[in-house]
């Protein structure tokens, strides 16, 4: 604890750009991952394609990952936030996909009946009710790629990484410490605090 | 083609030789994994206090960075391929432990009932009821385990372990983009391979009765 | 409901406000930013410092990219405009980055990379700080003694059974491993990869028997170890300058006189002492480079 304590500002400084580069990852990642999670409901041959691709995508080890992007995209935050979308893909997609389609069809029946049209159904039945199992994908990302930006450091961009690197270029495990902790906590922090908003979204008088 | 394959093509024994590290690195961390996860997995679901403990700490385990154990167990025990062994089964024993628990707790109380009633002992239920029956979660998190170690098996050129990760550590130094894919693209076909064969054994684990 | 809204607006807000509070460090300044860069090892992380206080005490605008991972990844990301500013090494430079053949007159080898820098890269070599951290075989000092080895081709004879523990970059650099080898006949066993910072306690512990070390490094004397030396002067000499963008230089033509402050003031022995700073008394290398600037009356 010696180093976060005598080192304060330079951890926090490193926290906020470890939480940044992950925000914004999982942020975007949602904004392509819905879209395409929707339409996979509604053009079902797209299914197995897209989420064969975001599976493998999903296996790629994150060093090589990073490295393919580096000739395209240079260093840094870049192809670190790409390289995390990516691996977001399989999660999201796979959830949106999944809560829309466990959507009781007795439900949207019941839309359709009252003159809803497929927009507004998706809208105003759909997306609501599958919100819970999208958060859920939201919650397993945001704690992987919390995980998976330390070793972007190797690559320029910044965050708690750096902390751990430089900790095992001088045999400093103190300062490994101070790197590896907060993103812990960062970790089970969002998990928790995802988990409430999780229930939270499940609407009322739906399951448990 | 030559800025993917042309390192490939030039130094194939290098790269073999490598792949070949990779894949013993991460045979025996699964190995041991196993024999250190399965009796764990299953010890915890007939100890409730236990589980506990093992299963928030196993969680706990999961959001520690790969990167971070690594330069941890340095001071223990210098570098090369032991520390970076025991990195890995440090981290891929985890979802191995967590899938057990889950497997067996997650049968439902009356097959267990029924197998009792049929008198079976502890030992008996556990080998014939719950543990082929909790086998496919077990695979699974085998195969999460293995895709894992694979992946933070590239760290493992950090400390002088070998493996994959020594070509995508010096591409990445040298900017040299031949050096660099000969890494990233065996690694990351090894990887999607043993996630496609091990997914593949899941399914063929799976008890007829019970396959959806 | 209401809950329900409240979670995910709470997020936004707490999102928006981490982001905000990057973009607003950027104050509108005249003077450009400086991005400066460092490679993966101690002595580049202070070097690395020692230009960002600098020129934070200039009053510059300062974003750090300490630690990136290699030479030629560096020299990539100062080329496409990533970072602006980093010290690099005369020989690095000439072999790696030129690739031209070694120059041991130091001199000639600084006006070489000025020169072809300009020309291929239009990037600017600085001054030289005054150090040089070439690259030289270390051993275990015990080891050597016992085995009769001083210089490197005392040891080609008996590189046979001896495993080398080097950086994934020495391994495949032209001024490394391949060069070495058929300068001096070697043949390693073996040569492991390492990070640079592990290969001292590497050797120290008997885990390697010879590794590429870094002359300026504070760990040679405080893990008794002992460098051969280079008897066929095959490693070029390794000046540390500071290199920059011509754009920066065009924006701010003070960038050099600044940098250049440091011309000469380094010596290796000084070098080693920093070093030694961070890696044996584990100190923040942002603290002894601000330290050794104010030791030189350069920064308050």
């Amino acid at each position: 604890m010696g180093y976060i304590l005598s080192h304060a500002d330079q951890v926090l400084v490193l926290t906020m750009e470890h939480l940044q580069v992950t925000a914004v990852a999982v942020i975007l990642a949602v904004v392509a991952g819905v879209p395409l999670g929707i339409l996979v409901t509604r053009l079902r041959w797209l299914y197995p394609l897209v989420l064969g691709t975001a599976g493998v995508l999903y296996t790629i080890p994150s060093l090589a990952l990073f490295a393919f992007l580096i000739p395209f995209l240079g260093l840094g935050v870049k192809p670190t936030i790409l390289a995390l979308i990516l691996y977001s893909q399989l999660s999201i997609v796979r959830n949106t996909a999944v809560g829309i389609n466990t959507v009781d069809r007795a439900i949207v029946e019941a839309a359709r009946g009252m003159g809803m049209t497929n927009g507004q159904i998706l809208r105003m039945v759909q997306l609501p009710l599958a919100l819970p199992i999208v958060m859920a994908g939201v919650r397993t990302i945001t704690v992987m790629d919390i995980g998976v930006a330390t070793i972007a450091a190797y690559i320029g961009a910044g965050g708690l990484g750096v902390l751990i690197f430089r900790g095992i270029a001088s045999l400093y495990p103190e300062q490994i410490i101070a790197g590896a902790a907060p993103v812990a906590l960062l970790a089970v922090l969002a998990d928790y605090l995802l988990a409430r908003m999780e229930s939270a979204l499940r609407p009322k008088g739906v399951g448990r | 083609m030559d800025a993917f394959f042309g390192y490939i093509v030039r130094e194939p024994m290098v790269v073999l030789q490598l792949t070949g590290q990779h894949i013993i690195l991460t045979l025996v961390t699964v190995g041991i994994s196993i024999a250190i996860a399965l009796p764990l997995g299953i010890l915890i679901t007939r100890y409730q206090r236990l589980s506990f403990l093992v299963i928030g700490f196993s969680n706990l385990g999961q959001t520690i960075p790969s990167l971070a154990i690594l330069g941890l167990l340095i001071p223990l025990l210098g570098i090369g391929f032991k520390p970076a062994l025991a990195a890995l089964v440090l981290r891929a024993m985890l979802p191995i432990v967590i899938n057990t628990y889950v497997g067996i707790v997650g049968i439902e109380p009356s097959v267990i009932e029924a197998a009792r009633g049929m008198g079976m002992r502890d030992r008996q239920l556990l080998t014939i009821v719950e543990l082929p029956l909790a086998l496919p979660v077990v695979m699974a998190g085998v195969r999460t385990a293995t895709v894992m170690s694979i992946s933070i098996a590239t760290l493992a050129a950090l400390i002088g372990a070998g493996g994959l990760g020594d070509l995508i550590f010096r591409g990445i130094a040298m900017v040299d983009g031949p050096m660099l894919m000969a890494g990233a693209i065996p690694t990351a076909l090894l990887a999607i391979l043993a996630d496609l064969l091990l997914g593949r054994m899941e399914i063929g684990l799976t008890p007829m009765g019970i396959r959806v | 409901m209401k809950t329900g809204v409240m979670f995910p607006l709470l997020l936004l807000t707490l999102v928006a406000t981490v982001l905000g509070s990057a973009c607003s460090g950027s104050a509108p300044a005249e003077k450009p930013k400086i991005i400066v860069g460092s490679k993966d090892f101690t002595e580049q992380f202070i070097v690395g410092n020692m230009v960002a206080s600098l020129m934070a005490e200039n009053g510059y605008p300062v974003e750090k990219k300490i630690g990136l991972g290699g030479s030629a990844l560096v020299h990539e990301a100062l080329k496409k405009g990533d970072i602006n500013v980093y010290v690099e090494y005369t020989g690095t430079g000439l072999t790696v980055m030129l690739k031209q053949p070694v120059i041991s007159d130091p001199d000639k080898a600084y006006e070489a990379v000025q020169k072809g820098y300009k020309e291929q890269f239009n990037l600017v070599w600085l001054k030289s700080w005054g150090f040089n951290n070439t690259y030289a075989l270390v051993m275990r000092k015990d080891q050597a003694d016992q085995l009769g080895v001083k210089k490197v081709s005392d040891l080609s004879a008996q590189s046979k059974g001896m495993v080398l523990g080097a950086t994934q970059e020495f391994i495949v650099r032209p001024d490394g491993l391949p060069g070495l080898a058929t300068a001096y006949g070697f043949a390693f066993k073996d040569a492991k990869g390492m990070d640079p910072g592990l290969m001292y306690s590497a050797v120290a512990e008997k885990q390697v028997d010879v590794i590429s070390g870094f002359a300026t490094d504070g760990r040679i004397p405080a893990l008794n170890l002992a460098v051969l030396a280079d008897d066929k002067a095959y490693f070029p000499p390794y000046y540390a300058a500071p290199i920059v963008r011509q754009d920066l230089l065009d924006k701010s033509p003070q960038v050099a006189e600044i940098l250049n402050k440091l011309a000469g003031k380094i010596t290796d022995q000084t070098m080693a002492s920093l070093n030694a700073a961070v890696d044996v008394q584990k100190r923040a290398p942002e603290d002894v480079a601000k330290e050794f600037l104010k030791s030189q009356g350069l920064v308050k």
